[in-house]
């Protein structure tokens, strides 16, 4: 069963319900579970426009559901999986949001939109994503050009000339340099196979910022897998850096690096794993527990930076 | 009415302890009991043992520690104490017989020069007599006085759990201040794991990660090779305080290997440990279950 993505960009309502409304029409004729995610404004005009077939198809706000990179993506996966167990598609017309966002989480979610087209391989899902043409910049349109393989266009569905390979992609992101550590972060070398200091060590570092529960353990497990990959396959020395950065949101930064190369297989933890086949879901893992991972591996070294968002 | 008690591993009991063993099988008698009179034996300890069989079938003694007690009954050391002669009156339990007989034991076994002595008996039997749980609860409070008296003796009074309902259990519960269990599995200080009975399974103390899953996948694989009649294994986590990724994957392995119908239960998870397995699914860990929740203890 072959996956549908297709990227709307639409100038006015019209253009947006003019190829929304039929995709969603089609959608409930196939049996499929259709889901509609956008804004406030569109949510109401669609439900307008879509009258009595409204009721079939369940609203979400952009807002509350594109709360995270890889839980949004593992919760959508997980569904499309679910129901293409039964024959039946997904279908959404999901509309990301891009506003108020750093620039390091824009990227993310581009990232996403280029996986949908792994993940959601064979599942039969169809998604339609909105982008706004008056309200957006033109690196969000580029990068929608790039993450889709099809698109709305003259009343009808063309394939998209601009469409990357999804990995080849997803290297674009991986490939910017990451800012320098700042002088004030707290350092740890690595040199016990025994994480248990280490984790102390993040403990009273996260008390004192106040990051405690939940979170704190998505820390310390985050911490813990990347540690423990540094050792088992990196190269010594293995160095711990903790910061607080507070450029756009305040998040916590713990930076794990190694002086070996990674040569990851294409993913590198970017995709869900399938669930008739469960494996090692370590740095999968490790991206939905913690806000954003960034992977950088050359001759150079490895180094793998995880940020908390803190409240 | 909540009674504070301690639990101790049986190689912690020291003199002053009034412990009490409620066992669920023949494994926790023998691990518990075998343990605590080879302790005593191997240590020039006294070992007074109120029982109507042969030094050689005292529970756990030749199947864990492959001795015959027989010649420590002859010199003295341990000293067997058939029922008709240390707790029947008229052919039924007499507590205060059994209260004096131990006195007398624990008196002459501090004459006798010992530094310790230990005590120990099954009273399953007395239970089932009528009348039998109060006795027994009579009994056990009066053993208060008994062992905590001098200081040199510590005792454990047995029960097969299949012989008290849960009010009767919690009773009697409620007249010791040591619960006593097996010996941990595995203790480095970071990490205990203990073997449970009721339910079966495990209990995790501390912090689990990479460093330590050897002798977590081996406690692990020693239970599922005495599974048999079981089809639940349970862990108890509530004073697990960190469990990493990899020993995640591994609990899900686990789970995925056991035959069709059987689960691996996670009990009493701690809340910030449950939250992160429930953002990351549990779709991920086919064939582990959520347990009875807990919390902090």
């Amino acid at each position: 069963m072959k996956l549908r993505h297709e990227v709307l960009p639409y100038a006015d309502d019209a253009a947006f319900l003019e190829t929304t409304v039929p995709f969603v029409r089609e959608g409930l004729a196939a049996g499929d579970m259709v889901l509609a995610v956008t804004g406030d404004r569109n949510l109401e005009r669609l439900h307008g426009r879509l009258g009595g077939d409204a009721g079939l198809v369940e609203f979400h706000r952009s807002q509350e559901w594109y709360r995270h990179p890889a839980r949004t993506l593992a919760a959508c996966v997980r569904q499309a999986d679910v129901l293409a167990r039964y024959g039946r598609g997904l279908r959404l017309v999901g509309e990301p949001v891009w506003h108020g966002r750093g620039p390091l989480e824009v990227a993310e979610w581009q990232r996403v939109e280029a996986i949908v087209n792994v993940a959601f391989a064979g599942t039969g899902a169809s998604i339609l994503c909105p982008y706004d043409l008056r309200a957006l910049p033109l690196s969000v349109l580029d990068s929608a050009r790039r993450t889709h393989p099809l698109a709305a266009r003259d009343g009808g569905t063309q394939p998209n000339p601009g469409f990357m390979d999804p990995w080849a992609f997803a290297d674009t992101i991986d490939r910017m340099p990451l800012p320098p550590v700042p002088a004030e972060a707290a350092s740890l070398r690595i040199d016990a196979a025994d994480l248990y200091w280490l984790r102390q060590f993040v403990r009273e570092y996260g008390k004192a910022i106040a990051l405690e529960g939940w979170e704190l353990q998505c820390l310390l497990m985050s911490v813990t897998e990347v540690a423990m990959n540094a050792l088992r396959h990196g190269r010594p020395p293995v160095d711990l850096r903790l910061w607080v950065d507070q450029q756009t949101e305040k998040a916590l930064v713990c930076e794990i690096s190694n002086a070996g190369h990674w040569r990851p297989a294409p993913g590198m933890g970017l995709v869900p794993p399938a669930p008739t086949a469960p494996s090692r879901f370590g740095l999968w893992a490790v991206r939905l527990l913690c806000s954003i991972v960034q992977v950088r591996t050359g001759r150079a070294g490895t180094t793998v930076r995880l940020r908390l968002a803190v409240s | 009415m909540t009674t504070w008690f301690a639990e101790r591993p049986v190689g912690e009991i020291r003199p002053g302890d009034h412990a009490w063993l409620a066992y669920t099988d023949r494994e926790e008698q023998d691990r518990v009991i075998g343990d605590f009179v080879f302790d005593g034996l191997s240590t020039n300890e006294k070992v007074v043992y109120v029982t109507d069989s042969p030094a050689w079938e005292l529970p756990g003694l030749l199947a864990r520690h492959g001795i015959d007690a027989t010649p420590f009954a002859e010199v003295g050391q341990l000293r067997l104490l058939p029922r008709d002669r240390a707790c029947l009156s008229m052919g039924r339990f007499d507590p205060d017989r059994l209260l004096r007989t131990l006195s007398q034991e624990i008196d002459s076994s501090f004459e006798e020069g010992y530094r310790a002595v230990r005590v120990t008996t099954d009273l399953s039997w007395a239970l089932r007599e009528p009348d039998g749980a109060r006795r027994v609860v009579s009994c056990e409070s009066g053993f208060e006085d008994t062992v905590s008296r001098g200081t040199i003796a510590m005792a454990i009074c047995q029960v097969e759990r299949a012989h008290c309902n849960p009010d009767e259990l919690q009773v009697l519960q409620n007249t010791h201040e040591v619960l006593v269990e097996v010996n941990p599995e595995f203790d480095d200080g970071v990490l205990t794991i203990t073997r449970t009975f009721a339910p079966y399974g495990l209990r995790l103390e501390g912090e689990l990660d990479g460093v330590r899953q050897s002798p977590f996948v081996d406690a692990l694989a020693k239970l599922s090779s005495l599974q048999a009649r079981r089809n639940r294994i349970h862990l108890d986590l509530r004073r697990l305080s960190f469990i990493d990724l990899g020993s995640l994957n591994l609990l899900g392995g686990f789970a995925l290997r056991m035959p069709a119908g059987h689960a691996l239960v996670l009990d009493n998870l701690r809340p910030d440990v449950e939250q992160v397995i429930d953002l990351m699914g549990w779709h991920l860990l086919p064939g582990v279950a959520r347990g009875t929740s807990g919390g902090l203890l």
